[in-house]
């Protein structure tokens, strides 16, 4: 029976993703050039020579992923929590407009940040012109406004899968734990939380891959210091040309991924995962 | 138990003989599909039609798909009259699309279907001279038919005919020409930015831009070390890199399209420039000046080719004629305030300012300006201080490539 | 839930707030009355570009592919999605485990790479790129998407309810359709307004998947070399409404067809703490 579910969506990404993927796996052994063709020459080496060439970016980018997901955590669990159990008949439809400023396309989203955060604009300015800031201080170009980016971007993805969690929650388990805690924050952190991990994993997932190969933010936001990954894959890409590398450089990304998810179910699975 | 501990349980059991042979089973199975693929080949990606003249169609066939640069064509309220004109004068359907941001960007995407053969789904696209040369290179681009195109033959100002990217223009004709300067704020910078390394002056450390566009970033660079780019060695280049690198810190960032964005909001104060941009811009902010550094500035322009099985080559050509008659070249300049190749245009924007329709012009009320602008038309004087990018071969353009990617990622 | 304290909506209404900013700014800027061909600073409020949004045919029809490959992307990869998830959380069967840790593979892709060795495919199968292939595209990388937010919902499901709706009579597909479906329909609700949202925001790999198809973002990337124009702007304020809209629309049907109690509440959560 499992494997008649599998079998529709297992078929389409077999064909679709794990097929390209493997021929990606075969450009990145490949050497050669647009002009004179690639052959594949099992040129392992591509891999030590772009690891040892990235390694701060590859570092930044899994920190930034890190920073990313921890604080979008932190914003979204209220905010999932709240809509969860606060939020009545009004739940479905905040949790849609959660979600419904990325309906219009992060161009524009990251074009009016920009707006936001310009040196002279309507935050900095002021505060500038109060003297609160030195005219010197500026928000975009910095490390700060990619993670602001990468948080503001993310927040849907995590605050998602927490309200999912959440909301099937059986409320009079947590009136009873209001009734056997003496304090509402214990009640929180003994029952509550560990309920709700399925919710904090699924959303830390989908907040941390996809935010580690992220090049849009720091591309538009940022400047050459806060250079990701995503952006030398990119560069190796579309102007070297170089797709093995630019192969290689993704499947690094796809395995560093990999392994810190491996650690981080292998973390949470130790607690007891009810739910 | 829980969902990640059965996760964890599939990983930690120890291997009996049968799951050995499983998973030894499916590792075979995942070389093979690896072996397979190796056994596929991968043939050199040269394609030899560009070298052919490729016969037309006798008729054409009413449909055509254009990819060009964004506000790189006249618009009206609802399209471009040019295109709707075409459209109405040849009775073929013509879709117009701004999709090229980047010339590698769209290289990236038509290079799959190029390299094997197959058409990209455009049957017109614009790009930069050094674009035009790649493609060139690896023949992904079809021989035009001089014999359809007589208004390029007779209207194409001189400087424009047989360039360095492409000999007797047999693979590609221009659409519109720019230069690679200094935009600045005069007020802002309280004085008049004269060489490139005014750029880097301590007083405006953090608020200047340069481009991420390889070629004019290295060739300013070089000019202002008394190197032409298209005399520029391996180890001028890497003396570039380094003097770019030293100065760094005080560049804002490497931009591409949306340097104007700094430019308008006052982050950056000094940039890069194209010179139709800061045209542009200064209708908004009359304190911005486009200056071509001492040393020199890069001198380029964007061409209409035919890639390679494009499945509506006569319609291309029909609308890479009529493009080049000298009234529809000047409404599409009076929008776009580039340089034309057409060479009568600028004499007709003079007319056009002076005439009785003026205040109808799409450059209205800027038209008297957009015809003297010597930088959409550049005079002797100004054609002399600027320098083309230098015909790369592959190997040097790896090098070139190389050595910027350390200069624009920290 | 008694103790309705003021601390967390107060939150809410930030939060949202934040969220909103950027729109906020993108629908003050479809009035501004620009003089040149910027859209950067604010030059004077107006009107005009309102009137005839739906002139220009390229957006009209950029948007209009958009919607179309979003609302069947949408519900192809939630029910491929949603299937997966089952069967990781239903059943146990070989190949569970690597199975959970694969389905991350998509989203750990780089788009670039993802969009060209799938272009690639196409290429090699001589598919002619367009909405179709587009549509391909989207479909496989929502359905990871898809299969981690319905699995938050299944997570230690319990069979017994399944079974005792069997043991009473109903059919599997029966229990499973008023016994499951509705427990786990937050799950696919949230995934497929995740995935909608996903579809309609690419640009990467639509980018190198769409031939000379144009979407909304490809249309909105390429126009917005000097500024976002107005004219997305306004589109994009509209897009923006009629979701606010519907969203409040829904609100006031629900208190309509739900007089009594919702499913959920007539149906006996599952124990979370449930031998699973």
């Amino acid at each position: 029976m499992a494997y008649l579910l599998l079998l529709p969506g297992g078929v389409w990404l077999l064909l679709f993703y794990v097929i390209p993927t493997i021929s990606m796996l075969s450009v990145s052994l490949q050497e050669g050039s647009l002009e004179q063709g690639y052959r594949l020459t099992w040129n392992v080496g591509v891999y030590g020579e772009v690891l040892l060439r990235n390694d701060t970016q590859i570092i930044r980018s899994v920190l930034y992923g890190f920073v990313t997901t921890v604080v979008t955590l932190l914003i979204a669990y209220p905010l999932a929590y709240t809509i969860a159990f606060h939020g009545g008949r009004f739940k479905n439809a905040l949790l849609f407009l959660v979600i419904l400023p990325f309906f219009v396309s992060f161009i524009i989203r990251t074009i009016q940040w920009k707006f936001v955060l310009a040196d002279q604009g309507v935050i900095l300015g002021t505060l500038k012109d109060l003297g609160i800031l030195g005219q010197g201080f500026h928000v975009l170009g910095e490390n700060v406004a990619v993670l602001g980016g990468l948080i503001y971007n993310f927040l849907p993805f995590m605050a998602l899968p927490l309200y999912v969690a959440l909301e099937k929650m059986d409320k009079s388990l947590l009136d009873a734990a209001d009734d056997l805690y003496s304090n509402r924050a214990v009640a929180f952190l003994r029952v509550t939380f560990p309920l709700s991990l399925p919710g904090v994993f699924a959303g830390s997932l989908l907040t941390f891959i996809p935010s580690v190969g992220d090049f849009i933010n720091s591309e538009y936001l940022g400047s050459p210091s806060t250079t990701m990954i995503g952006n030398v894959i990119q560069q190796e890409f579309l102007q070297n040309n170089d797709y093995p590398e630019a192969a290689a450089l993704s499947f690094l990304l796809m395995a560093a991924i990999l392994i810190g998810v491996a650690l981080y179910a292998r973390v949470l699975g130790t607690e007891e995962l009810t739910g | 138990m829980s969902e990640i501990d059965r996760l964890f349980d599939g990983l930690d059991r120890p291997v009996s003989r049968r799951e050995l042979l499983r998973r030894a089973g499916r590792g075979s199975m995942f070389l093979g599909a690896m072996a397979l693929l190796a056994a596929c080949g991968v043939e050199a990606q040269r394609r030899q039609e560009g070298d052919r003249l490729e016969p037309l169609p006798a008729e054409p066939a009413g449909e055509l798909i254009m990819a060009n640069w964004p506000l790189y064509i006249d618009k009206g309220p609802t399209g471009s009259p040019t295109v709707k004109g075409f459209e109405s004068e040849f009775g073929i359907d013509m879709k117009h699309d701004e999709v090229i941001n980047d010339n590698e960007e769209f290289f990236g995407t038509i290079r799959e279907p190029l390299s094997q053969g197959q058409p990209t789904g455009w049957d017109i696209v614009v790009l930069t001279d050094w674009m035009i040369a790649k493609m060139n290179r690896l023949g992904y681009l079809e021989r035009l038919h001089h014999e359809e195109l007589p208004s390029f033959e007779a209207n194409v100002a001189d400087k424009f005919r047989d360039p360095w990217f492409d000999p007797g223009n047999e693979h590609s004709i221009p659409w519109a020409a720019g230069i690679t300067g200094i935009g600045y704020d005069v007020e802002a910078v309280g004085r008049d930015i004269v060489r490139f390394e005014d750029l880097f002056d301590d007083d405006l450390a953090g608020r200047v831009g340069l481009f991420a566009e390889m070629r004019d970033t290295f060739g300013l660079a070089l000019a202002s070390m008394g190197i032409q780019s298209p005399d520029a060695t391996v180890d001028d280049v890497e003396a570039a890199q380094q003097m770019l690198i030293s100065n760094r810190d005080k560049v804002r960032g490497f931009y591409g399209n949306d340097y104007t964005d700094g430019m308008a909001r006052g982050d950056l104060v000094a940039s890069m420039a194209w010179s139709g941009d800061i045209f542009a811009l200064s209708l908004d902010n009359p304190n911005l000046r486009f200056v071509i550094p001492e040393a020199g500035g890069m001198r380029w322009s964007d061409n209409m080719a035919i890639p390679v099985g494009a499945e509506h080559p006569l319609d291309a050509h029909l609308f890479m004629n009529h493009v080049y008659d000298p009234r529809i070249a000047t409404n599409i300049t009076e929008w776009v305030w580039y340089e034309s190749p057409v060479a009568a245009v600028q004499e007709m924007i003079r007319a056009d300012a002076a005439g009785p329709d003026a205040d109808d012009l799409s450059c209205s009320p800027f038209c008297a300006e957009l015809a003297e602008d010597r930088f959409v038309f550049p005079t002797e004087e100004t054609n002399v201080q600027t320098i083309p990018y230098k015909q790369l071969d592959e190997e040097e353009e790896q090098v070139w490539n190389d050595l910027f990617q350390t200069v624009v990622q920290g | 839930m008694k103790r309705r304290g003021w601390v967390l909506p107060l939150y809410t209404g930030v939060a949202l707030l934040y969220l909103f900013l950027p729109i906020a700014i993108m629908m003050l800027f479809g009035f501004n009355d620009i003089r040149g061909r910027f859209n950067f600073t604010w030059q004077g409020f107006t009107l005009r570009h309102w009137q005839g949004i739906f002139d220009t045919p390229e957006l009209t029809l950029a948007l209009k592919n958009s919607l179309l490959v979003a609302a069947v992307s949408t519900v192809v990869a939630t029910a491929l999605g949603t299937m997966i998830a089952l069967a990781l959380t239903r059943h146990r069967f070989r190949g569970r485990g690597s199975t959970n840790l694969f389905i991350f593979l998509p989203l750990a892709t780089p788009e670039i790479v993802l969009g060209a060795s799938l272009l690639s495919l196409f290429v090699t199968a001589n598919v002619t790129r367009g909405i179709l292939t587009i549509l391909i595209a989207h479909i496989m990388f929502n359905i990871s998407y898809v299969v981690v937010t319905v699995k938050a919902r299944t997570q230690g499901f319990n069979r017994e309810w399944e079974e005792a709706a069997k043991d009473l009579g109903a059919t599997p597909w029966t229990a499973f359709r008023t016994v499951t479906l509705p427990l786990i329909f937050p799950g696919i609700l949230a995934a497929s307004v995740l995935a909608f949202a996903l579809s309609v925001d690419d640009y990467v790999i639509t980018l190198f998947n769409a031939g000379a198809t144009s979407t909304f973002p490809l249309w909105v990337a390429g126009a917005s070399r000097f500024g976002v124009p107005p004219a997305v702007n306004v589109m994009g304020t509209l897009i923006f409404v009629v979701g606010a809209v519907l969203a409040l629309t829904s609100v006031a049907l629900q208190r309509r067809s739900y007089r009594g109690a919702r499913p959920e509440e007539l149906m006996p959560r599952p124990s979370p703490v449930s031998a699973a």
